[in-house]
């Protein structure tokens, strides 16, 4: 289907945010909003969110991908995806006012992107927001990131002979050992109660566990931040519940770096979204037209 | 308050270009610049710096315009349909669209990779000035420092330089490379690694500008020689060092702000006044 590309300049408090909206032929009733992660602006990195955009308007759906305040060529001071609120509430807002037939929106991001997009959930509880793609989701603390290199680093290297060889023979400098030791010592470490009320990341799995819509999971191979994720989902209290979520989709792709820095992988994530979009469309839809009567 | 550029389409020969137009506030601008973006990962990790500068620069008389050359940003088409010689064709007509608004003098702004393309679109575009930001004096080490990401990445043991001979075989029989997410074509490669900062009389003068956080930083030898066959071809430049982060390649987004001051001071400069500008270097922070 042919797609036309369009500038938005739009209002976010005293700043103005620069954004691209990729508008289909004949568009879906679900629309896209891609929120950066990391050090990137809205084209992302290796262009990754200018092809996704353009793949998703090919399939009919309408992206819009943007720069937050402080970002790329949007004004104001800088800001990470913690303070990020008010401006995917703009963007939301943006889509909206330029396609008006657009009733349900999905978030996607990467990184911090995915986490920025669940910190919305949690704070706003917006209902336009029908589905959430959430790619190698970033839950980075002190902890996380010791546990994920005792892990998957030391582990593997507590079991090559050479380690322990060059350990008797002295050749293994005390900085590694001792931060061997601290990382041990960080990765045992369980934070207070009010400590975790408060973390950014208790906040994601309260927002995924509450989110009524459909959500994709995507996660690279090839990936600290993924597998961190994951170590953490997978132990952490807070995020069983967000495990058991009924509208989960998880795909892994085992050949994949954290953005998919291949042609292949990155064809891949757009065949996925597209393909779970089409399958999110009727199911949220469906109430709106005619609402449900409750059996039970 | 904030300048707000007109963000729209551009459509030229190649196809559809995004462009930004930051316009100088006032009747007549002081000069019309246009931003020629550096190679790959360097565009997205400077576009904050390039807006703040073009920001600045408006602030300060000056219409900019931002230009996405094919398959770069948010232009048309892919990456590894583009070429280095289509990139100085939309160089070209991104500079001549400029010029069409104003005579105002015409300025080249180029960043690393940037300021190779400003040079070869000099060529076809008549008088102008440059300004060059942290130039790389010849295409061929950035294609080099490109393909070793690809040997990095595939590295097995000292296979580095195999792996290396290999992309360039491959290049050469015109088979396109994938790297970092970015496909490299055979026209991209040669183009890249020909073009070099080649002195042109017709340019009135030049403003060099590099980055260092070290307060004995000095230019390069290659930079050196550069200049020196710039100024012999009779062209007034102004080389300097400015305190701050390699913006262009760090891991988070890092702003320079004494190189947007520099920046504006030294094309604000008259050309009189700097000409025969010694050639020592006074650090700026």
């Amino acid at each position: 289907m042919n797609y036309r590309e369009k500038a938005l300049v739009f209002h976010c408090a005293e700043d103005t945010l620069l954004g691209i909206l990729s508008v289909p032929e004949r568009a879906e009733d679900t629309g896209v909003v891609v929120i950066v992660g990391g050090p990137q602006y809205r084209a992302g990195s290796h262009r990754q969110f200018v092809l996704l955009s353009r793949a998703l308007a090919s399939a009919g759906y309408a992206v819009l991908r943007f720069d937050y305040r402080g970002m790329g060529d949007s004004s104001g001071d800088a800001r990470d995806f913690l303070g990020a609120n008010a401006d995917v509430a703009a963007a939301i807002d943006a889509m909206q006012t330029h396609m008006p037939n657009v009733r349900n929106v999905v978030l996607w991001g990467l990184c911090d992107g995915a986490s920025a997009a669940l910190l919305y959930c949690d704070e706003t509880s917006d209902e336009r927001v029908a589905g959430l793609c959430l790619l190698n989701p970033w839950v980075r603390s002190d902890a996380s990131l010791a546990r994920t290199q005792v892990k998957h680093y030391y582990t593997q290297r507590l079991l090559q002979r050479d380690f322990w060889y060059k350990l008797f023979s002295g050749k293994v400098a005390m900085k590694a050992l001792s931060g061997l030791l601290r990382n041990l010592q960080m990765s045992a470490g369980r934070s207070s109660p009010s400590q975790v009320a408060a973390s950014f990341q208790q906040r994601m799995a309260r927002a995924w566990s509450c989110f009524p819509g459909g959500i994709l999971l995507l996660l690279s191979g090839k990936d600290y931040t993924a597998k961190e994720f994951l170590g953490y989902a997978q132990s952490d209290p807070a995020w069983q519940a967000a495990w058991r979520h009924p509208k989960l989709s998880r795909h892994d792709l085992p050949e994949a770096d954290h953005t998919f820095s291949d042609g292949q992988a990155r064809r891949m994530v757009e065949q996925l979204t597209s393909d779970w979009l089409q399958t999110q469309a009727p199911i949220d839809n469906a109430p709106r037209q005619a609402p449900l009567v409750q059996s039970s | 308050m904030s300048v707000q550029p007109n963000a729209f389409f551009l459509d030229t020969p190649g196809g559809p270009r995004f462009c930004q137009l930051y316009s100088a506030q006032g009747s007549i601008p002081r000069g019309m610049v246009l931003y020629v973006h550096p190679f790959t990962e360097e565009m997205n990790k400077s576009r904050r710096m390039a807006a703040l500068q073009a920001r600045a620069l408006c602030a300060a008389g000056y219409t900019v315009l931002q230009f996405d050359l094919h398959g770069c940003g948010d232009s048309s088409g892919d990456f590894g349909d583009a070429t280095w010689q289509g990139w100085v064709d939309d160089t070209v007509f991104a500079g001549q669209w400029l010029k069409a608004k104003s005579s105002a003098p015409l300025w080249l702004w180029g960043l690393r990779a940037g300021c190779l393309l400003a040079v070869e679109a000099a060529k076809s575009l008549g008088p102008c000035d440059l300004l060059f930001w942290a130039p790389t004096p010849s295409g061929k080490p950035l294609l080099q420092q490109f393909l070793r990401l690809k040997a990095a990445g595939d590295m097995v043991g000292g296979q580095a330089k195999v792996i290396m001979e290999g992309l360039r075989q491959q290049l050469a029989a015109g088979h396109a490379v994938e790297i970092a997410g970015y496909a490299l074509s055979r026209g991209m490669a040669q183009g890249l690694e020909q073009a070099a900062l080649i002195p042109l009389a017709h340019v009135r003068r030049v403003v060099w500008l590099e980055l260092s956080t070290r307060p004995d930083a000095s230019l390069t030898p290659v930079a050196v020689s550069t200049i020196a066959g710039w100024r012999e071809a009779g062209v007034t430049l102004q080389p300097q060092i400015v305190n701050g982060p390699a913006f262009w390649q760090t891991t988070e987004i890092e702003e320079a702000p004494a190189l947007i001051a520099a920046t504006v001071a030294s094309m604000s400069t008259p050309v009189d006044a700097v000409r025969d500008q010694a050639t020592s270097l006074d650090m700026v922070t």
